[in-house]
């Protein structure tokens, strides 16, 4: 039979970088993903990543996911696709559907990356097409270029609801709502605050009643909940939609484990089923490793953290590094992995009531409930500052551990300092030179460029913008505030698209001097 | 709650859910301990869903004839559940010149004990079942074989026998059976120990060990099974199908998926790692097998494979009834991979002879202490 | 290791819901309700509510319901669901056609 050093099943995030990491180390490595196309749901992510240099932070998804099939393939690394591992045997055997045959094929090291699937909740109705998950609303618009809707609301606010609500906008979709049965947004507050600064409404303490249509979705209800997650009479809304988008979690795909016999638990704070594994991967098995979601459902960044130590503990496993060198590769991951997994979405903090920052300050409550930080909570972080001529407006207000604006800045003016989670602050002696670097680089798109008094009554607000057209200058419309209504008469001074802001594109928009703290997103006149 | 009962029986499968059933229904007050986290997890929920006489050994036919004629008919309406009971025939599939004495042997000796079976060429085969191959040249055709759903049969049983006021007890697993005053009395578990006037011993493979507690013992041995199971297809055909050499065996089932059942020869060396476990070879070769018999099968989907330990006997029947060496201890074991069919029947006379100490069926063959040199 | 778990506990009586008919497991067509009044017929852990139902055993797998599932089973037992543990899985991880099943690729030997 043939055999491989180290079997990988699945081409994500952390299926890719443990091959990397196996193959720098002289392994001998094959990759199995079902789908046609590598990167897991990487290809998918078109948002700019969050945390830090190390992390590939403030780059795009699908660019990470290049960047890592580039080097694997220079590595070695045999990435086949359509190819669906069916079985995981005893005596780690695999076998593959590949095109009209199985093959079978044994690894000496095993690692499994096989990633998660998505929930699903119930409600008269559910079965009717036009109800689908956000990931595959995702692989819609994404992969295949396909609009998953003309009218959608989503029902999920953690990062996934989200980030693909913004993604829906982006591709042409009107996102009537954005609906969450938790009593807070569950996803980081600038993602929930770039959507609702469009005019997206949130419902939070709402869920859906029913889907409406006979052959597909024509409309839905939702309805308010009280602490128990009842119904609240009289509190039914409805909205004309052909596409309800359930983002309501994910689950770990770990049944080729469960079929090796490897331990199982089922662990709520992991997300479901998963191997018993120890920190670099290793299963009750051993020469069976896992990585990424399939172990406990986390993100693409701490994935390919977690696929590195796996790839460095087989390397070990099979001899091909010494365990002093394991030792120390892995201290130098964990404390990457660790650098993700701080702030107020840490792992750790989940569940718990936070009501204040890092720095004391008390967290928006406005943001929790309705997506978007109140213009007299604003003025409390220390980002948000004033000064005479063009400044950072940086509208970070949680801590999350994340800092390319500080690196980006050219003049210094932007600090997080050592602390990876700490709020921006501005250093008050240096000169802004209006270079858009901050705004472009901030992957929760929260910084503005903000002109306070031109002179001339006016003020400008500089912004970040990534839905096509592309306003040309001159154009008039309404600044609309962080809420999404209309604060004003807008005018737009100034498009920048440069290629060092990685398609964030800057609009510059020109509002009465009064509206300068308030105007924080541009909408032309119909 | 108390722990003593009229009868503890030791193995939650079909026998033992069928058997309190039966003794519930004659008024015993039953305990059922069952060492798996659930019912019918051996045998009872992986088996191919038999209920056929041709193909048996004599010395079991009366007692799955009883079945046939007395129980199964009546039994998704007894239990208040489908069984998916099916009465179309079975067909024992020849190829070969030695296939065709195998069946003719075993149908002289069925008819011997009064069942109808009989040899039939392969045009006749493809008349009743006009889906097989032409490699098929003879068949062994019994028209009052069927088949029925092993899953829902064993948990009817355990329904209703909780409704009879059975208790069930699962995750207890049974580890040794004491004596009190030379009369079996006592089932000693992990963490219990529970007390019954009779004790059946119904456990499979399991009950090996415990019987070896008060000194019985049963020769037998694992043999894996291993069956797959297609997506839902149009309805085909409803007998049950098997071969000469009982390499190959399934049926379409209501729902209109297909279980076959089959064999890769490597099923007596298969590993176990705490759950029975398919071997990588064994399904592509049972697929193989099937597109022999029906190709119009070969795009069907597969969903699931399963494989199940047997409890195989040294002579290929059970061992069932009382143990005389020790008052009040009854065995029901060894059932050699085709104990589903048998079960109705092997149970209902179980409870007759636990609470009266007779049988309509003669059981005599089945004793548990016939095994014997061969010289 | 298998727990203790003795069938005679008293549950309660099986009382019919307003969402009883909806749909759980998509595959196989199985309701809220059936899932629920299973409960009460005694079967007690997801795979007994595999066997008895057929709830995830359609060509997902219970991909999709086998987490809906779980929390019904465990409202109505009144434990929370991450006591129940949840059905095993078995190859194949996809549906695959008996022809390619069948079809096993004739192999080089040897370690490449």
């Amino acid at each position: 039979m043939k055999r491989y050093d180290l079997i990988i099943v699945g081409a994500g995030p952390a299926g890719l970088s443990a091959a990397i990491e196996a193959a720098k180390r002289g392994m001998n490595v094959v990759v199995f993903d079902e789908n046609e196309k590598p990167g897991g749901q990487l290809f998918k992510q078109i948002h700019k990543f969050f945390g830090s240099k190390e992390h590939k932070a403030r780059i795009r998804g699908f660019v990470i996911g290049q960047q890592l099939l580039d080097e694997a393939d220079a590595l070695g690394v045999q990435v086949i696709l359509n190819a669906t591992v069916i079985g995981l045997y005893q005596d780690k055997e695999i076998t593959v559907k590949t095109g009209e045959e199985i093959q079978h094929f044994k690894g000496d090291a095993v690692i499994i990356a096989t990633g998660a699937a998505e929930n699903m909740v119930t409600f008269d109705g559910w079965t009717l097409p036009g109800v689908i998950g956000a990931g595959a609303a995702q692989t819609m618009m994404n992969l295949h270029g396909v609009k998953p809707g003309r009218k959608i609301l989503m029902l999920g606010s953690g990062n996934v609801g989200l980030v693909v609500s913004y993604q829906l906008m982006q591709c042409g979709c009107e996102v009537v709502a954005l609906v969450d049965a938790a009593p807070k947004v569950g996803g980081y507050g600038v993602h929930a605050a770039k959507i609702a600064r469009t005019g997206v409404p949130f419902y939070l303490s709402h869920t859906i009643v029913r889907a409406e249509g006979e052959e597909s979705v024509t409309g839905v209800v939702i309805a308010e909940v009280d602490e128990h997650f009842q119904f609240i009479p009289g509190t039914e809304k409805h909205f004309d939609v052909d596409t309800i988008c359930l983002a309501v979690g994910l689950s770990p795909m770990s049944q080729l484990l469960k079929m090796a016999g490897c331990e199982m638990e089922d662990n709520p704070k992991r997300g479901g089923q998963v191997p018993v594994c120890d920190t670099w991967g290793e299963t009750s098995l051993p020469g069976i490793y896992v990585a990424g979601d399939v172990s406990g459902i986390e993100e693409a960044s701490s994935a390919m953290i977690e696929g590195r130590m796996a790839g460095v503990a087989v390397a070990e496993y099979l001899g091909y590094i010494e365990k002093g060198e394991r030792d120390k590769e892995l201290a130098h991951l964990q404390q990457a992995l660790e650098g993700l997994r701080q702030g107020m979405f840490a792992p750790k903090n989940r569940g718990k009531q936070i009501t204040e920052t890092e720095e004391g300050i008390p967290v928006s409550v406005q943001l929790l409930k309705y997506g978007y930080v109140a213009d007299d909570e604003i003025e409390r972080y220390p980002g948000v500052t004033h000064k005479h001529g063009i400044h950072p407006v940086m509208e970070c207000t949680q801590n999350i551990p994340c800092n390319p604006c500080q690196d980006v800045c050219p003049k210094k003016c932007i600090s997080i300092g050592d602390n990876i989670t700490s709020l921006p602050t501005i250093a008050e002696e240096t000169e802004c030179i209006n270079c858009g670097m901050c705004v472009a680089s901030c992957s929760g798109q929260a910084v503005f460029l903000v002109n306070e008094d031109c002179g001339d009554g006016t003020a400008t607000v500089t912004l970040p913008y990534e839905f096509l057209p592309l306003p040309a200058i001159g154009t008039k419309g309404e600044g609309l505030g962080r809420n999404g209504k209309k604060v004003c008469e807008a005018e737009v001074i100034d498009v920048k698209s440069l290629k060092a802001f990685d398609k964030t594109n800057l609009l510059t928009i020109r509002v009465p001097k009064e509206y300068a703290m308030k105007a924080r997103f541009f909408k032309k006149y119909a | 709650m108390s722990n003593c009962a009229d009868v503890v029986i030791v193995g939650g499968g079909i026998i033992g859910c069928a058997t309190a059933y039966y003794l519930a229904k004659m008024g015993s007050d039953v305990i059922v301990l069952e060492g798996s986290d659930h019912i019918g997890n051996g045998g009872s929920s992986r088996n191919g869903g038999g209920v056929r006489q041709s193909g048996r050994d004599v010395r079991e036919l009366p007692l799955v004839m009883h079945g046939i004629q007395n129980l199964w008919p009546t039994l998704s309406d007894e239990l208040e559940v489908d069984c998916e009971y099916h009465q179309d025939g079975n067909l024992r599939l020849g190829k070969t010149e030695k296939h065709r004495e195998i069946l003719t042997r075993l149908a002289d000796n069925a008819k011997g004990v009064g069942l109808d079976v009989r040899m039939i060429d392969g045009d006749e085969v493809r008349q009743i079942n006009p889906y097989l191959s032409d490699e098929v040249t003879c068949a062994s055709w019994c028209p009052t074989d069927g088949h029925a759903n092993p899953l829902t049969t064993t948990l009817g049983y355990y329904k209703m026998a909780r409704k009879n006021g059975v208790r069930f007890i699962t995750g207890e697993m049974v580890r040794e059976l004491r004596t009190v005053k030379g009369k079996i009395r006592r089932v000693i578990t992990e963490h219990n120990v529970y007390e019954g006037e009779s004790v059946l011993v119904a456990a499979g493979l399991f009950s090996r060990p415990i019987l070896s507690s008060v000194g019985i013992d049963i020769p037998m041995t694992n043999s894996l099974l291993e069956a797959l199971v297609t997506e839902a297809e149009p309805h085909m055909f409803d007998q049950m199908l098997g071969t000469a050499e009982a390499d190959f065996y399934g049926h379409q089932t209501k729902h209109g998926s297909f279980v076959f059942g089959g064999s890769s020869g490597l099923e007596r060396f298969n590993k176990d790692n705490g759950t029975p476990v398919t071997n990588s070879k064994t399904a592509p070769c049972i697929c193989r097998g099937i597109m022999k018999y029906f190709p119009d099968l070969a795009n069907a989907k597969i969903v699931r494979t399963w494989a199940g330990w047997m409890d195989a006997s040294a002579d290929g029947v059970p061992a069932l009834g009382k143990v005389d060496e020790v008052p009040g201890l009854y065995v029901a074991c060894a059932f050699h991979g085709h104990g589903f069919g048998i079960a109705p029947a092997a149970a209902q006379q179980l409870a007759e002879l636990i609470v009266t100490g007779e049988t309509d069926i003669d059981l005599s063959e089945l004793r548990y202490d016939r095994f014997k040199a061969k010289i | 290791m298998n727990e203790v778990n003795d069938r005679s506990r008293d549950i309660g009586e099986y009382i019919p819901a307003l969402d009883d008919d909806q749909i759980i497991c998509r595959c196989e067509e199985i309701t809220k309700g059936e899932i629920r009044r299973a409960v009460h017929d005694g079967m007690w852990t997801l795979t007994e509510i595999r066997r008895y139902l057929r709830t995830g055993m359609g060509l997902c797998q219970g991909q999709t319901c086998s987490r809906l599932v779980k929390g019904i089973v465990a409202k109505e037992l009144g434990v929370v669901p991450d006591q129940l543990e949840p059905a095993t899985s078995r190859v194949p991880m996809r549906p695959i056609e008996m022809y390619i099943f069948a079809n096993e690729a004739k192999e080089a030997d040897g370690h490449e």
